[in-house]
C-alpha cells in the first residue's frame, strides 16, 4: 500500500482544524438560546451527524448504481465504507437527539418524522450489512449490496413523508402542549453560522473518513493477496 | 411497388414483431404464474401456512391487546396490517425456498425472454397468494370481531396494500435465499423498506372503516399509488442483477 | 417588574449530548487504527512468509 498520499494529508490536516474551529463556534460563538439553555448547543453537531448519515446514504445508492451498470469493484469498496460511515454517524444522530430531547420534552424519545426516519434509516444500513455478511462469493456480495443500497434509498424519503402525513393529521402531544413542536427555535444570524459551519466540517470529515476507510479497504486486499499466495506456495 | 406502399408494409412489419414480442413477454408472465398456481394447488403449502399462521396471530392480538368485541376501528386496521405483513413474509420465504429446491429457476433462466417477465411472472403469483389469504382473513376477522371488512374502499387498499408489499419483498426474498441466513433476513430487510406503504395502507384502511371523508384518505391512497409504481419500477429494472444464475 | 426567568439550566444534557457525540466518534476513530495496525502487522508477517516460501521454493 502507498504511504498516505499528499492530497489526504492536506484534506485530514484541514478536517482537524475545521473540527476545532466549529468546536469554537459552537461552545463559544454561538449564544446561548434563551429558552433551551446550553443544550440547545448539541443541536449542530446533530443536526451535521444527521446530515453525514443521509450524504452516506446518498453516495451508497450511487456506487449501487455505477457499480451495477459500470462495474468496478471499487464502487463496492465505496459502498461499504459509506455504509460503516453512515452507520456510525446516524447513531450519533439518533442518540444526540434523544439526549435534546430529554430536558425539553421530559421523554427520551419522541415519535416525530426526523427520529423515526433517522432510525429506520439505521435499521437499513443494519440490514444491509446483515445482508452482506451472510454471502460468500464477492461479486454476489457487491451485486445484492447493491441493489439493497438503491432500494433502502428509495424508501427513507418515503418513510419521513408517511410519518410527517401522519402527525399533522394527528398530532402527538408529547410532553408540551404544542403539537407542532419539533425542537423549534429561533436562530440568530450567530446560531446560522455556527451551523452552517458545523455542516461544512462535517462533510469534511465525512470525506476524510470515507478516503482513510478506503485506504484500509485496500490494505485490507493485499493482505488477502497475500494469503492466497503463502497458501498457494 | 411504391415507396409509400414499401414503407407500409415494412411499419407493419416491424409493429407485428413488437406485438408478437408483446405477446412472448406476456405469455411467459402467464406461464410463470400459472406454473406457480398449479405448484400450489397440488399441495396448498403456501397458502394453507399464511392462512394459519394469520389465524394464530389474530388470536395473539386478541390477547396481547385485550381486544373487545367491537373493536375501535384504528385497531382493526393496525392488526388487520400487521397480521398480513407477518404472513406475506412467510408466503414469500416459502414461494422462493420451493423454487430453490426444485431447482426450477434454471429452467426458467434458460428462456429467450427478458429477466423482468420472471420478475412479473413471481410478483404476481405472490400478490395472487396475499390476496388469496386476505380473502379469507377479512370476512373472519370481520366475523370475530363483529366489523364488516368487505367494503369496496378496503378492498382498493388491500389490493394496493399487498401489491406494493408483493413487489417489494419478490425482490428482496430472491436476495435473502441467497445468503446464509436465508428466512430471518427477510423480514430485516424488508420491514423497513416496505414501511411507507404499511402506515399508507393502515391509515387508508382506517379512514375507509370510519367512513372518513374521502379528502381524508387520499393522500394516503395517493403514497400508495406512489409506492407500487416506484418499486415495481425499481424491482423491475434490479431484478436481472439479483437473480442467481 | 416583571421576573425574568432566564434559560433553563440544561449544561448537564448538553455534556451528556457533546461527551456522546465526541465519545462514538472517538470509538469509530479508534476502531480504523486498530483495524490499520493489525492489518499492517500481518502484511509484514505475510511478506516476510512469502519470501520464505518462495526462496524455499526455489
Amino acid at each position: 500500500m502507498k504511504p498516505m498520499p499528499a492530497g489526504l494529508r492536506v484534506l485530514t490536516g484541514l478536517t482537524v482544524v475545521l473540527f476545532g474551529l466549529a468546536l469554537y463556534m459552537v461552545f463559544v460563538y454561538a449564544p446561548r438560546e434563551v429558552v433551551m439553555g446550553e443544550v440547545q448547543r448539541v443541536f449542530y453537531f446533530h443536526v451535521a451527524a444527521g446530515w453525514v448519515g443521509a450524504l452516506a446514504f446518498l453516495v451508497v445508492a450511487i456506487a449501487g448504481i455505477i457499480y451495477l451498470t459500470r462495474g468496478g469493484r471499487r464502487w463496492d469498496h465505496v459502498a461499504v465504507a459509506s455504509v460503516e460511515i453512515g452507520v456510525v454517524f446516524t447513531l450519533i444522530n439518533i442518540a444526540s437527539g434523544s439526549i435534546w430531547a430529554r430536558p425539553i420534552w421530559n421523554t427520551w424519545w419522541t415519535w416525530d418524522p426526523r427520529l423515526v426516519t433517522a432510525t429506520v434509516m439505521e435499521l437499513v444500513y443494519i440490514a444491509y450489512l446483515m445482508l452482506r455478511q451472510g454471502i460468500e462469493d464477492p461479486d454476489r456480495r457487491a451485486k445484492l449490496g447493491a441493489v439493497y443500497g438503491i432500494v433502502g434509498f428509495i424508501s427513507v424519503p418515503m418513510t419521513f413523508l408517511s410519518i410527517r402525513l401522519l402527525r399533522t393529521i394527528h398530532p402527538v402531544v408529547i410532553g408540551s402542549g404544542d403539537p407542532t413542536a419539533e425542537g423549534a427555535f429561533d436562530m440568530t444570524p450567530r446560531m446560522l453560522q455556527a451551523f452552517l459551519f458545523s455542516l461544512l466540517t462535517f462533510t469534511f470529515v465525512y470525506a476524510s473518513l470515507l478516503w482513510h476507510r478506503l485506504r484500509l479497504q485496500s490494505l485490507a486486499d493485499r493482505v488477502e493477496e497475500l494469503k492466497l499466495r503463502v497458501l498457494s506456495a | 411497388m411504391s415507396e409509400a406502399a414499401e414503407r407500409t408494409d415494412r411499419t407493419t412489419a416491424a409493429s407485428g414483431q413488437l406485438a408478437s414480442g408483446w405477446r412472448q413477454y406476456l405469455r411467459a408472465i402467464a406461464a410463470l404464474v400459472r406454473k406457480d398456481i398449479a405448484a400450489e394447488v397440488r399441495s396448498w403449502e403456501l397458502v394453507g401456512a399464511m392462512l394459519v399462521f394469520s389465524l394464530l396471530v389474530i388470536l395473539l392480538f386478541n390477547f396481547a391487546l385485550e381486544l373487545q368485541v367491537q373493536l375501535r376501528s384504528e385497531i382493526t386496521s393496525g392488526v388487520l396490517w400487521v397480521t398480513l405483513t407477518f404472513a406475506g413474509t412467510l408466503g414469500l420465504n416459502r414461494a422462493m425456498a420451493s423454487e430453490r429446491e426444485r431447482n426450477s429457476l434454471d429452467g426458467l433462466l434458460l428462456t429467450p425472454v427478458d429477466r423482468s417477465a420472471l420478475y412479473f411472472g413471481k410478483t404476481l403469483a405472490n400478490w395472487l397468494f396475499m390476496l388469496l389469504v386476505a380473502a379469507i382473513v377479512l370476512p373472519l376477522f370481520g366475523l370475530l370481531y363483529s366489523t364488516n371488512l368487505v367494503s369496496p374502499g378496503l378492498l382498493l387498499v388491500v389490493l394496493m396494500g399487498t401489491a406494493g408489499y408483493a413487489a417489494v419483498g419478490t425482490l428482496l426474498a430472491t436476495m435473502a435465499i441467497q445468503t446464509r441466513t436465508r428466512d430471518i433476513l427477510l423480514p430485516i430487510l424488508l420491514f423497513p423498506v416496505v414501511l411507507p406503504a404499511l402506515i399508507a395502507a393502515v391509515k387508508a384502511s382506517d379512514g375507509y372503516l370510519q367512513g372518513l371523508p374521502p379528502d381524508a384518505i387520499r393522500p394516503w391512497l395517493n403514497l400508495l399509488v406512489a409506492f407500487d409504481v416506484i418499486f415495481v419500477a425499481v424491482a423491475m429494472m434490479l431484478y436481472d442483477s439479483v437473480v442467481q444464475e | 417588574m416583571l421576573l425574568q426567568e432566564g434559560p433553563a439550566d440544561t449544561l448537564g444534557y448538553m455534556l451528556l449530548g457533546y461527551g456522546v457525540i465526541l465519545g462514538i466518534m472517538a470509538v469509530y476513530l479508534v476502531n480504523l487504527l486498530l483495524r490499520f495496525r493489525n492489518l499492517r502487522q500481518d502484511r509484514a508477517l505475510l511478506e516476510d512468509l512469502v519470501d520464505e516460501t518462495e526462496q524455499s521454493a526455489q
